[in-house]
């Protein structure tokens, strides 16, 4: 990717994107406006992160800087894309950079601390049973090394495509490649998916 | 129908089919299809089935003092330029550079106003020192002698001196 994560993208018109006449009047001052921007993407840009180097601290940590980064390139900015598109160009940026860097590298041995903090499936009497409990366990955790075997990219773009309910033009703007690149990514992407997780049904 | 596992380009529809996206006409024809399609209807029961997993995975909350950290790294990371300018921002933009530009001189003015001496103290004392030369310690001996003298004879020629 792109070691420069640039303010305005080119190409599709954001014309009708509040959250880029947001990030405007941040341009101009208003410090408030971007109080709303983060209180309307801070949880999907910390489970995107989440789920991609899938360490909770970690995810903060490149959360926080995503939005220190929007803060900062504020002079700068020209809504040339959806916001949301450049808000998820910086956070897979810094998100492959981490998995680059091995700056979560025990993520995998932080998985079981992790899973302490995570919502249970409840069961008829509002209190899941140790054995519902075990087996949701098990099933999670294919999950996540199934997410986590992917390559980088495809991961990315199941993340943006199953979570954040992402187009597939928008996820090519983010990776910055072709839809038809995406479409293929993501198509080899759910192969190995199916291949690993089909049982589970 | 032509199977949309032939092309990757539309296997899109049969991915948006097994998530529940598809609707109408459309979604009619390719149930229709996926009926007669083994091949398909081994596609649409995987995806289904790695839907439902996915579904599973829920992330834990963001925690309650995210924000708090932000704001506390976005103050910390503001710069001088930050810190005297962007107060005057709207000014700037709003009622033209005249207004700006004055708001500008008088700070600048204040700065240089204020601006505490850059030479250390110790050094000058020093200095002071080190420039005393012995003639100029002779000369100013001989100027306090003269005055001692003079002194000596204005108090002799004083009223007081004569009572």
């Amino acid at each position: 990717m792109d070691e420069r994560v640039k303010t305005g993208m080119g190409g599709a018109a954001a014309a009708l994107d509040l959250d880029a006449e947001l990030m405007l009047r941040v341009k101009e001052g208003d410090g408030a406006s971007f109080g709303v921007l983060l209180n309307k993407h801070r949880a999907s840009v910390v489970h995107f992160l989440y789920r991609m180097v899938q360490n909770h601290a970690v995810a903060e940590e490149l959360a926080q800087e995503v939005f220190l980064r929007v803060y900062r390139s504020r002079e700068t900015y020209e809504p040339t894309a959806k916001f949301t598109t450049w808000l998820f160009r910086i956070a897979t940026h810094l998100a492959l950079n981490s998995l680059r860097d091995g700056k979560n590298e025990k993520s995998q041995e932080r998985l079981d601390a992790d899973s302490g903090d995570l919502p249970v499936r409840q069961v008829s009497d509002n209190r899941p049973t140790v054995e519902a409990r075990m087996v949701y366990e098990v099933r999670l955790e294919e999950v996540r090394r199934a997410i986590a075997a992917l390559p980088e990219k495809q991961r990315a773009a199941v993340l943006m495509h199953k979570y954040e309910e992402m187009e597939y033009s928008q996820i090519a703007k983010v990776l910055n490649c072709s839809e038809s690149a995406i479409k293929s990514l993501l198509f080899r992407a759910y192969e190995t998916l199916r291949a690993r997780l089909a049982h589970m049904a | 129908m032509r199977c949309p596992l032939e092309t990757t380009e539309n296997v899109e529809l049969l991915l948006a089919f097994s998530s529940g996206e598809l609707s109408g006409e459309r979604a009619a024809v390719l149930q229709a299809h996926v009926e007669n399609c083994a091949a398909c209807r081994e596609f649409v029961s995987g995806q289904t089935a790695v839907w439902d997993s996915l579904d599973l995975w829920e992330a834990p909350p963001v925690s309650m003092d995210f924000d708090r950290r932000l704001y506390q790294r976005i103050e910390g990371q503001s710069s001088w330029w930050d810190r005297f300018v962007l107060p005057f921002r709207a000014l700037l933009l709003h009622r033209g550079l005249p207004v700006a530009a004055a708001a500008a001189l008088v700070i600048t003015a204040g700065l240089l106003l204020d601006r505490p001496s850059a030479a250390p103290v110790a050094p000058l004392r020093q200095s002071a020192q080190v420039e005393m030369q012995p003639d100029q310690v002779q000369s100013a001996l001989e100027q306090v002698e003269t005055l001692q003298q003079f002194s000596h004879l204005l108090r002799s020629e004083s009223p007081d001196s004569q009572m």
